[in-house]
Parts: C-alpha cells; structure tokens; sequence
C-alpha cells in the first residue's frame, strides 16, 4: 500500500515540477503587488478608468477574436476535413501556424492599413477615390486588427484541434438522423456539436487566455485608447514611475485569477454526468 | 384485404464499374415481415439503404402507398432503419434518446414514451445513459426509438450481428413479437438463415445482386429454386446444376448401398454434437463437397459410403417467386 502511494507522488513528480515556475511566478507578483501594503493597489486600480476600460476592451477584443476563430475553424473542418487527409491541403492550413505572431501582425498592417496594399489596389481599380478613404482597421478604436490579427491566426490552429475529432465520428449517425426524420440543423446539434464540446471548450480556453493577455500583437497593431491589459501592465511596469509597478503586477494577478475561474468553471462543466457519458464513463 | 405497402420496381444500382443491384423487384403487404438473407457484401445494406433513402437507385422506383417516393429524401420517408450497431447518442439518456425519435419526426407524446419504454422493459433505466446499460438494453432503445417516429415501415440492418448468441436468441423473438403487435411493416436483413426463418413471414434469398428465391422457410427448403438457394440453406446435397437431394435422404454406411441408389465415397473430418446427437461432418470427393449429418451411432471408419435413394432426387425448381 505505501509502495503504491510512493507511486502515486512519483507520477505527479514532473508535473509539480513543470507547475513550480509559473506557481513562483504567480506569487511572486503576488507579493510584489501587495507591495508591504495590502489590497491597496488593487482598490487603486479597481477605481482607475484606465484600468476598467482596457479590462473591457480586452476581454471583449479577445472574445470577439476567439469566438469568430472556433466559428471560422468548425465550418472549414466540417466542410473540408475529408480534404485534410491529403498532405497538401493539410500543409495549406498548418503554414500559418509556422509564424510568429509580431509576422501575421505585421502583415496584417501591410495588407489593410490606410496605405496598405489593400487600400491602394482599389485605388488602382477605381473603386475607391482616395487611400484616406479606407477605413482605419489598424491601430484602431475598436481593435479591427487585433481581431483580424487573431482571426487569421488561430483558425488553422481550431482546424488542428477539430480535425482528429471529426475524423472520428461515426458517418452512420448522420443517416441515422436522416432516417428518425432530422435536417442539417439536427445533424449539427445532435451529432457534431456533442462530440466536439469538450474539444471546443479547450479550445475557447486555449485561445482566449492567450489573445487576453498576449503582448505582441496589440503593441503592434493597437491604439494607445482604449489598450489591452498586457499592453497597460507593460506601461505600469516600464514606465516611468516606480510607483506603477505594483500595479502592473496586480494587473496581472487579476487576470491570471480570472482566467483560473474560467477554466474551472469550463472544468466542471465538462464534468457533469452528461459529459462524462459521452466520454463513455460510468456513473 | 391486403393492401401493398411498399413496393420496389426494377431498382439497379451500380457503384462505378460494379453493379451492386440488378433490376430488383418485390413487394410488401402491410404488417408483413419479410427477411432478406444473404452471403456479407452481396448488398443487402445498399439496398435497405435504398430503401431509407440514404442512397440514391442508379434506375428503377420506390412505391409506397401507391406513391412514387424513389425522389423523396431519407428525412421525409416514413421509414425508420434500425442500424448494425445501436448508435445511441452518448450523451442522451435513454428517455431522451426515444423522445428524441418522437421530437425530431414531430411526433412527440409523453404517453407514447412511456408505453415504449414500457414495451422494451427499459423504464427502470428511463435516466440511464448509453454506457451504462447492456449491449441487448442499447438495442432495444434504438428500436424504440425508430419506433417513436410511428414509422410506415421499419428497417433491420442485421441489428442482432453484435450481441452475443444467446442474448441475440431472445431478443429475436422479442423483436418479432413487438412488431407482430403492432402489425408493422418491417424488412428484416441478415446473413443468418435461422433468423431469417425467425424474423420473417417471407424469405428472400439475395446473392449476386438479385433475390435467388422468395418464399416461407417450408417452400425454400422443398423446392429451391437453383443451386445457390440450396448450397445457402445447407439442407441438401447438391449433385450438380438442376439436382439435389435433401440431406435427410442421405444414408451413411460403411458398405456399398443397394443397386438402384446413388452412392459416393465419403471422408469422416470430424464428429461434433448438435441437439443432443452426433453430427458427422463429410467430405465427399468426387461432388467436392462438404454435408453434415446426425448419425445414430460412432462410426468406426474414417472412410465411409453415402447412398441416396434414386427417387429422393429432385430437380431446382427454377421459379424465383
């Protein structure tokens, strides 16, 4: 039984320590920003505009981009994951996985800033008199080219996470929906959308704690306001005043505690009786 | 009076190159039960899926209550098809999965699931899901399902083939019974003879993309039609292309029969027991065949004779119907 138990505590040895870093870090910035006087800065910044607004900016930016992505992603696999068995379709959707995002951002400005290649080819065309007649999607208000940025991004990445799934459900249960009398829309709800939940639930995780909190692409392609909360805390802490620091740091806590909540209520969500069923668990 | 419900005229289908389906053509009366036997990969899925409208007749049409319905999609047909596996979904309970049948055809009765419920004796398990309940329950509810959509007629892909022989045993006359109370209309298809003889008023031998033969149990086994129905049922000794002799006729003996008989050399390959008695299995070399037969007693010799009474040997009758 003890040899059992030492077992057991050699199993989560690595994982514990893989967790040791980001759990340092975590309370580390914890303390940092109590700063000897404690919730302070918190209440500082829970009162700041600044602060309540880049939270809202950021979370609905990043919501917005996550969920246009699991859409995107869950149409293009439903409608083309027989083409993503062959090696050159696949390879199409996995290249712009390969770039960092500073590049897809990037490339984003060259495409659809005012004076980007968008804008002067319909110059070009005539259809557009002017370049300043383009509307401004970078470095914009309502974070068009974050979103874009994301958009463009994460779809191959959906792709990649659906993909094994789809290919693993059962062609016969589309006809067996035919046959009870079912269309399209219960074909999508009984069938794909159930076998794909606990997949597009990651995902939804996976992608909106990283457009969240990602520095990169809202530096890049961001307004100064409304900003995302990462590129707020980089002011706090490199800006100018020492003072701001601590409120980086309590920033970033929040957010980090945020995204915990979120993925624990996605948790045991997932762990209801109905989705362990699924999975085929026993109760 | 009879009334034909479903009808099948001159159905082809052919996948590419190959012709699956030759110019099929039957016929339903209303609460019969009619099983389709056959050898696996001869079709009869294709052609139940024809059937359900999951797959298109290369020519040929579909008529139900007198209605041409070959054009009609699967969701729009009264025909329900009860699949090889049970395909329940995973994360519906039970219940949930029959209301499902009654709620997507419009259908839907509380009074209605509960009697189904009921009727497959799966109420105690109403709020069970799939994984939690036995291979023959998850059958039983998808068949109460197809049941909920008040299918005109109900369709078995061999929906016993995954349960083990002795649950599949009662489920077949718990099957046939169900239907028989409601005087459904129902195609039954499998490769098993026996519960094609169980399942169906009617039998339809189909190979080679055609019905060999359709008929009850008793006229298959008294006059089949050609040597393809005889050589499925297993109960004769095929002599060649027009005739046979049913196995009961066949006597084993270690001496020469009488001059008037028809006798072969036989080799014993193997003595195994079947309803209480022994069953020699043969090889007869020169018909390059392989019978079983009950035999009263051991036999003391791996070499045996097999004589056949000359006028127990009868011709093919040739008539498919």
């Amino acid at each position: 039984m003890k040899l059992f138990k030492n077992k057991i505590f050699l199993l989560f040895l690595p994982a514990a320590i893989f967790m040791i870093l980001p759990f340092y870090g975590f309370f580390h910035a914890l303390t940092q920003s109590t700063g000897g006087e404690g919730l302070a800065h918190y209440e500082e910044i829970l009162s700041s505009e600044r602060f309540l607004s880049s939270v809202w900016f950021s979370i609905r930016t990043a919501g917005i981009a996550t969920i246009i992505s699991i859409i995107l992603g869950l149409v293009f696999t439903k409608l083309f994951h027989p083409l993503l068995n062959n090696t050159f379709p696949r390879l199409m959707v996995w290249i712009p996985m390969l770039f960092p995002h500073f590049v897809w951002g990037y490339m984003v400005i060259l495409i659809f800033s005012e004076t980007g290649w968008m804008a002067q080819t319909l110059v070009a065309a005539g259809w557009l008199g002017d370049t300043s007649n383009f509307p401004v999607w970078t470095r914009d208000p309502e974070g068009i080219g974050i979103i874009v940025t994301y958009v463009w991004k994460e779809v191959p990445l959906v792709i990649l996470l659906l993909f094994p799934v789809y290919a693993s459900i059962r062609p016969e249960f589309y006809a067996l929906v035919n046959s009870l009398g079912g269309n399209a829309w219960h074909r999508l709800t009984t069938v794909d959308l159930p076998h794909l939940l606990p997949v597009l639930v990651e995902s939804f995780l996976i992608i909106f704690s990283f457009t969240l909190a990602a520095y990169e692409v809202p530096a890049l392609i961001g307004t100064t306001f409304p900003e995302m909360i990462s590129v707020l805390g980089y002011e706090w802490f490199y800006g100018s005043s020492w003072e701001d620091r601590p409120l980086a740091f309590a920033a970033m806590v929040m957010t980090s505690l945020f995204l915990l909540i979120l993925t624990l209520i996605g948790y045991f969500g997932l762990s209801r009786r109905r989705w362990r069923a699924m999975r085929g668990d026993r109760a | 009076m009879t009334q034909t419900k479903l009808e099948m005229k001159n159905v082809t289908k052919a996948f590419n190159q190959d012709m699956i389906l030759k110019d099929l053509t039957f016929h339903l009366e209303k609460g019969e039960i009619m099983s389709i036997v056959g050898p696996s990969g001869s079709g009869k899925t294709t052609l139940l899926r024809i059937l359900a409208g999951l797959e298109k007749p290369t020519e040929g049409e579909i008529i139900m209550n007198g209605k041409n319905i070959t054009k009609q999609k699967a969701n729009r047909r009264s025909i329900s098809l009860v699949f090889q596996q049970p395909l329940l979904f995973p994360h519906m309970t039970v219940g949930e999965n029959i209301t499902y049948g009654a709620k997507v055809s419009k259908k839907y009765k509380e009074e209605k699931i509960k009697a189904l419920l009921e009727a497959i004796g799966m109420t105690r398990f109403r709020d069970h899901y799939p994984s939690e309940i036995s291979g023959g329950q998850q059958q039983r509810t998808a068949l109460a399902r197809a049941m909920a959509t008040e299918p005109e007629v109900i369709l078995f892909d061999e929906p016993f083939s995954s349960l083990d022989p002795s649950l599949r045993q009662d489920l077949r006359y718990w099957v046939r019974d169900f239907l028989t109370a409601r005087e459904t209309t129902a195609v039954f298809v499998t490769h098993d003879m026996e519960e094609a003889m169980i399942m169906g008023d009617q039998i339809a031998v189909f190979e080679d993309g055609n019905f060999q033969q359709i008929g009850t149990a008793e006229t298959l086994h008294k006059l089949p039609a050609n040597r393809r129905v005889a050589s499925f049922l297993g109960g004769h000794l095929i002599l060649n292309d027009h005739e046979f002799a049913p196995l009961h006729a066949v006597q084993v003996g270690i001496q020469k029969g009488l001059g008037q008989d028809i006798s072969f050399h036989a080799t014993v390959e193997h003595i195994t027991y079947q309803h209480g008695r022994p069953i020699a299995h043969l090889y007869i070399k020169d018909l390059e065949k392989k019978i079983s037969l009950p035999i009263n007693e051991a036999l003391p010799k791996r070499e045996v004779q097999i004589a056949i009474p000359s006028h127990s040997i009868k011709t093919f009758s040739g008539e498919i119907l």
